[in-house]
């Protein structure tokens, strides 16, 4: 079967300029936290299961429960700014386990995702990797972070944070904000520090 | 865009031109105004500048506008004796669309100098290659280099080793960046000099377009300002506007027909829909980028030219360049902001000419730059030492995103009889064209460059007072996006494609003229030189057309 090729991705959402702007519109201080706190019900209600997580197209709800902790231990909360958590990367994780250029890593951080929570049962957590304390967590990816299932989740998990927020990671701009990008569709000179000293 | 004139596929037009690219833009501008009836065959889509987003994934990690994304494998091997495996790495890149990479390129626009043309005659042989000179100068070249500054728009002002002008930049320099400065800090201390960056961006509005807003996408993206002089924000339009040419977009070419008195007759392509057509032509222009032009050279075989067309040199497809690159990056105190505005606005060009007493051949030019997206500064660019997870990822994400950048050197690559785009018959593209195949093992001495020009931008690093300075490591090329060398210009029909007014030696009434058309590859930054080949060519094939000479 032929198709057009790239005019129109099968496999991102449909993206216009007007949706650019609104979406990249600045954030005001502080919303990334109101934001996550009214997505918490919805990951609270995640039962141990292989269904569909409640809202995701591909994770199933242990999955959703295992991502979100893998991606809270990679970019943690805390700190003064918001992390992976606040970001929603677990919604992008979502949608990139749809799109065809990570169609290579999603058994990957599939079979990644189960083990750890086989590995987490072994230590007595019976719900998981999630259920661990977040010391416990750490421990057990210090032994694994060097293989390939890890640096596919890390990969994906940075994606989410400083991806576009129509992918549903980065929401409100929080990933940009951690890094210091003041998100706007141009800009003028000045930019930095070195070059306003030049101008005076 | 304005409506255009179409062409009928019956019809035998002039010119038909194979590309809309940098070259491919040109020509049809040049040769519709001049009177001549043009058909440009694009393969990828028309997009218009508001179809254009600052989508990371999208643009950069997705490649959507890329043949990589069309064609997503790629053959290599790292020189002729090893074996054929899956590029790794992205291999040939170049943009599908009208106005091609001229659409998502940074836009840095460096002229080729005189000693660019005569290097072979100055230095002499070099074991391994092909070295030669060029078939014509820079003071041939320079009317239409100047002719790129203000027909496309070029922002820049002079340097202290810049080669002569006639005629001044059309448009003053763009700001200068935090990088600008800081390379300008290196430079002085090392007794240095860092010029101002010319680019192909409107730092005033220039020819009823808007000026350059400072979004900060530029390079892989396009321009939803027009601000970039892509040959869609240019000539384009204007070749559009004459009446007498089509851009027929999504017609991917396969072949370039011959008779039997070996002239070519037209182009044979696929629409989107891979449906065949053919358009007959009076002559056929070549501008397809120098994968593709030496790919459709291959196809074009046939009895009369059994090894590809105007081939009976073997050069088509052979001495690939890329430029060689080497890197190195710091961390400042304060904010430097790079995701603003233009990529690069310093180059340091004390070192562009080969010096014997380093015992290699190279040169090259340091800009200063980081264009990273917040994606590709976070999976490609942080120092060793930072942990790839935890709170200690998590601070670097945070502090060294806005106070990064990168003092980056543009070096020759030699040009390499067994470095080849071949056609690979294991893998074919979506059409069933066979897929390109690229051979190329850097030579000695690009390797040699690569590492003295690392030690200089370190040592520029150092000096421009940054507080984290590591080097990028120095690495073989597998690929790029220069694609220079494969249909070698020359006097010589033995070991050249085509003569100094980019006609086949071997077929009269075709011609090429793209980034294939180079001798030797530059010190980087090669479109400027493929402009002015361009409206060089033009002028040329429009005064042979006129005297019923092709």
């Amino acid at each position: 079967m032929r198709s057009r090729g790239m005019s129109t991705p099968h496999d991102r959402p449909d993206y216009t300029r007007r949706r650019f702007l609104t979406a990249s519109g600045r954030v005001a201080t502080g919303s990334w936290f109101t934001l996550a706190l009214a997505w918490l019900p919805t990951l609270e209600a995640c039962d141990a299961d292989e269904t569909k997580a409640s809202g995701f197209q591909h994770l199933t709800r242990a999955e959703v429960r295992t991502m979100r902790a893998l991606a809270a231990q990679i970019i943690p909360s805390g700190d003064g700014a918001p992390g992976a958590d606040e970001a929603r990367v677990v919604n992008f994780v979502d949608r990139a386990f749809g799109m065809t250029l990570y169609a290579a890593s999603v058994p990957l951080v599939r079979e990644g995702l189960a083990d750890l929570d086989r590995r987490a049962r072994a230590a007595g957590a019976r719900a998981g990797f999630s259920a661990l304390a977040a010391h416990e967590q750490t421990a057990i990816l210090r032994t694994l972070d060097h293989e390939p299932f890890f640096a596919a989740a890390r990969a994906l998990v940075t994606i989410g944070m400083l991806v576009d927020p129509a992918y549903g990671g980065n929401a409100g701009g929080v990933g940009w904000t951690l890094i210091g990008v003041d998100h706007q569709p141009s800009y003028r000179a000045p930019f930095g520090w070195y070059d306003a000293q030049e101008v005076g | 865009m304005m409506p255009q004139r179409t062409f009928r596929e019956t019809e035998t037009v002039d010119f038909v031109v194979v590309g809309s690219g940098a070259a491919g833009g040109v020509l049809a501008k040049e040769l519709s105004t001049a009177g001549f009836d043009v058909v440009v065959l694009e393969q990828g889509p028309l997009q218009r500048p508001n179809e254009f987003t600052h989508d990371e994934l999208a643009t950069e990690r997705e490649g959507a506008m890329l043949n990589v994304a069309f064609e997503p494998y790629q053959s290599f091997r790292a020189g002729d004796e090893e074996p054929w495996s899956r590029n790794p790495a992205r291999g040939l890149v170049y943009r599908r669309g009208v106005g091609g990479s001229s659409v998502h390129f940074a836009a840095n626009y460096w002229r080729l100098r005189p000693i660019d043309f005569r290097e072979r005659s100055v230095l002499g042989s070099i074991a391994g290659t092909s070295f030669a000179d060029w078939p014509i100068t820079y003071e041939e070249l320079e009317p239409y280099y100047t002719k790129v500054d203000w027909e496309i728009g070029v922002s820049g002002a002079p340097g202290p080793f810049d080669a002569r002008r006639s005629r001044p930049y059309p448009l003053p320099p763009m700001p200068n960046k935090s990088s600008g400065v800081l390379l300008e800090r290196g430079a002085r201390a090392l007794g240095l000099h860092a010029q101002v960056a010319p680019v192909a961006i409107l730092s005033q509005p220039y020819d009823g377009r808007s000026a350059c807003m400072a979004c900060g996408h530029c390079s892989y993206y396009g321009c939803e300002f027009n601000a970039k002089s892509s040959t869609l924000a240019t000539v384009i339009p204007k070749a559009v506007a004459t009446g007498r040419c089509e851009i027929r977009a999504e017609s991917t070419a396969f072949r370039v027909e011959t008779n039997s008195a070996g002239r070519a007759t037209g182009v044979s392509y696929y629409d989107r829909d891979g449906r065949e057509h053919r358009q007959g032509a009076r002559a056929v222009i070549l501008a397809a980028n120098g994968a593709e032009t030496a790919r459709l050279l291959l196809l074009s075989e046939s009895s009369r030219f059994p090894e590809g067309l105007a081939n009976s040199s073997g050069a088509v497809g052979r001495n690939i360049m890329f430029n060689g690159h080497s890197s190195t990056f710091g961390v400042f105190e304060h904010p430097l902001n790079e995701y603003k505005g233009a990529v690069a606005s310093r180059v340091v060009q004390d070192f562009y000419d080969t010096d014997p007493k380093r015992g290699f051949y190279g040169g090259g030019g340091i800009d200063a730059r980081f264009n990273y997206g917040p994606i590709g500064f976070a999976l490609d660019t942080l120092p060793p030492d930072v942990p790839k997870w935890g709170l200690e990822y998590k601070r670097a994400l945070r502090r060294y995103f806005s106070r990064s950048v990168r003092f980056m050197a543009h070096i020759t690559s030699l040009p390499v009889p067994t470095n080849t785009v071949t056609l690979d018959p294991d893998h074919r593209d979506r059409w069933g064209r066979p897929g390109l195949r690229l051979t190329y093992l850097d030579h000695p001495d690009d390797m040699k460059a690569k590492r003295w020009f690392r030690d200089r931008t370190h040592a520029l690093m150092e000096a421009a007072g940054a507080a984290k300075v590591w080097d990028q490591p120095v690495t073989r090329i597998d690929g790029g996006v220069h694609l220079l060398g494969t249909a070698r210009m020359g006097n010589d029909p033995k070991t050249s494609v085509v003569d100094r007014y980019h006609r086949a030696h071997d077929v009269p009434n075709l011609f090429v003229c793209d980034g294939s058309s180079f001798v030797t590859s530059g010190r980087g930054q090669p479109t400027m030189t493929i402009q002015a080949l361009a409206f060089r060519a033009a002028e040329h094939i429009a005064r042979f057309a006129r005297s019923h000479a092709v």
